[in-house]
């Protein structure tokens, strides 16, 4: 009994070694993907500031900001999140006479400002946290 | 569902699912159906998935160091438990002593102060450590590196090595704490001297290696480099001329068959087992790994590779890979040039001591006799590995408490 078990566990053993393994360096490799091309030339960004690793899925560190940004779930958007708690088309940031507003799409989990849940557009300032699903970016203006 | 819970999206639920799976086989090990695998794999189970959940919620640094730990920790005991079930179940307990010295030494070194400053207070803390396991140190599988304290022994060089860490990291911080290079020099090679009296050559080698790591990133003397190389390998050649003890081990490295029946006996054994394990290994209990003496502490590896096969000891040096991996990623990241150097520091002894006794039971190198992290038994091996891994998890976060103006700063300094 004890023999058979064992003969059939090896096998078994070596496959958990090895999916443990794997999903390590999946973790890793989905962290390592999010770095690569974060040269910034762009004056206004979004960056990061949750920790990158305690994310399960694809987020770049900075994203350039230009005319009119949608962020969401679907692949149409500009910004892309796989997030579960981001809405397919959660929120917009758009450049009007020189200032960025944001504006929540009427998603499901909201869209907050330095920790207020936003109601209609507000215009954003150098410093800004936005906090969308489980992410919460930095708004980065230099003029 | 079942399929879900265990995906190699979570891997801390494959640690789970091995140890449930090594809790059932070892239950029916030899028809004992002891009650003590139940309550010590019930008890394993518990220490590692509370405290990766008290991590979760408490460090904002790297979780992947402490999953790997998990994983090799969790091969080590299914082996040491199948080659003797007593001393499979105090490695548990010493598994859940080194977890409690595993968080204390993040808080400590987390909220102590001023760590860089006392380069001189762990040059002498270490050089009295050393003198005391002279003095009192008793002659154990021979070498004279345990200190008894009633019916417990303890090795104090399984200490100094995160001492030593230490002195190397607070010295590169600020060298004018110490007169001028050479002083530092002496001390570092007291150390070593130390060791090779107490005929620890493996330890004095590691030490050896991590001070080589960090002095040729962050010395600016690159002479100085090279002449340290070059008199380490004088040094090394004249004392197998010289060192009966040092001979021996290079002697049964080049050919072990000729010395088969008494001094080559351990590492033709070894080479034996990993031979017989073929790629899938014979099967957990259906080896025979005890014919190698000091299985379960330096040849643990030889044992897995029996029983686990070569997939199970390629997995190990895998898992070790990605340990170093991250530790050097969180090198990097650290922006503290203290913390910097100790936690590259702590990564190559890491690494540098499982490639030493790995190599050494596969006669890839002279065996010496060091334990294999978190797998290998031994109460202080097992103690000082995971203090520095909890040291290694403060320098994985951040370590400036005016954490705002620290962000704002990178931000100006990326243009």
């Amino acid at each position: 009994m004890f023999n058979i078990l064992s003969l059939v566990f090896r096998y078994l053993f070596i496959v958990i070694i090895y999916l443990f393994i794997f999903g390590i360096i999946r973790l890793i490799y989905l962290d390592i993907k999010s770095i690569g091309g974060s040269s910034i030339q762009e004056d206004t960004y979004l960056k990061l500031i949750n920790r990158k690793d305690t994310l399960p899925f694809k987020v770049k560190e900075v994203y350039p900001l230009s005319a009119n940004v949608v962020i969401g779930r679907k692949n149409e958007n500009d910004i892309v999140i796989k997030d579960p708690y981001i809405s397919n088309q959660h929120a917009q940031i758009s450049l009007d006479e020189e200032a960025y507003f944001l504006e929540d799409l009427e998603s499901a989990n909201g869209t907050y400002l330095n920790g207020e849940r936003i109601m209609d557009a507000v215009k954003l300032k150098n410093g800004d946290r936005i906090k969308i699903g489980q992410i919460e970016f930095l708004f980065v203006a230099n003029d | 569902m079942l399929k879900k819970i265990f995906s190699y999206k979570n891997p801390q639920n494959l640690i789970v699912l091995m140890n449930i799976l090594a809790l059932v086989l070892l239950f029916l090990y030899k028809d004992q159906y002891d009650r003590l695998i139940l309550i010590s794999g019930v008890l394993l189970m518990f220490i590692i998935y509370i405290s990766n959940f008290i991590l979760l919620k408490t460090s904002s640094g790297d979780h992947y160091i402490f999953l790997i730990m998990g994983m090799l920790v969790s091969i080590g005991i299914i082996m040491i438990y199948r080659i003797n079930s007593t001393i499979g179940f105090k490695q548990i307990v010493w598994f859940g002593i080194s977890m409690i010295a595993y968080f204390l030494a993040y808080m400590i070194v987390k909220k102590g102060k001023g760590w860089q400053r006392w380069t001189r207070y762990y040059a002498a803390g270490s050089l009295i450590l050393f003198l005391l396991t002279l003095v009192f140190g008793t002659k154990i599988k021979g070498a004279t590196n345990w200190i008894r304290i009633g019916n417990h022994s303890f090795q104090p060089a399984e200490m100094i090595k995160l001492v030593f860490v230490f002195f190397l990291a607070s010295y590169y911080v600020n060298k004018d704490r110490l007169l001028n290079k050479y002083v530092f020099l002496g001390i570092v090679y007291a150390h070593m001297a130390f060791l090779f009296v107490q005929r620890d050559l493996g330890t004095a080698m590691l030490f050896f290696l991590v001070f080589m790591t960090i002095f040729y990133i962050y010395e600016e003397d690159r002479k100085l480099i090279y002449y340290n190389l070059l008199g380490a390998g004088v040094t090394a050649f004249f004392s197998f001329l010289a060192v009966n003890h040092v001979r021996i081990r290079v002697e049964t490295w080049i050919d072990p068959w000729r010395f088969i029946d008494n001094k080559g006996y351990q590492i033709t054994q070894s080479l034996f087992a990993i031979g017989t394990g073929g790629f899938f290994g014979t099967g957990v209990g259906l080896g025979h790994p005890e014919f190698i003496p000091e299985v379960h502490t330096d040849f643990i590896f030889s044992a897995i590779c029996e029983e686990m096969g070569i997939f199970g000891g390629i997995a190990v040096i895998m898992l070790f890979l990605i340990l170093v991996y991250r530790g050097f990623k969180i090198a990097l990241n650290q922006q503290n040039q203290f913390f910097r150097i100790v936690a590259l520091g702590i990564t190559a002894m890491l690494g540098f001591q499982a490639f030493i006794i790995m190599g050494g039971v596969m006669k890839l190198i002279p065996l010496t006799g060091v334990t294999l992290p978190f797998v290998s038994y031994g109460g202080s091996s097992l103690l000082s590995s995971f203090a520095a891994l909890g040291i290694l998890q403060v320098a994985s976060e951040e370590i400036e408490s005016e954490q705002e103006e620290e962000h704002e700063h990178r931000i100006q300094e990326d243009h």
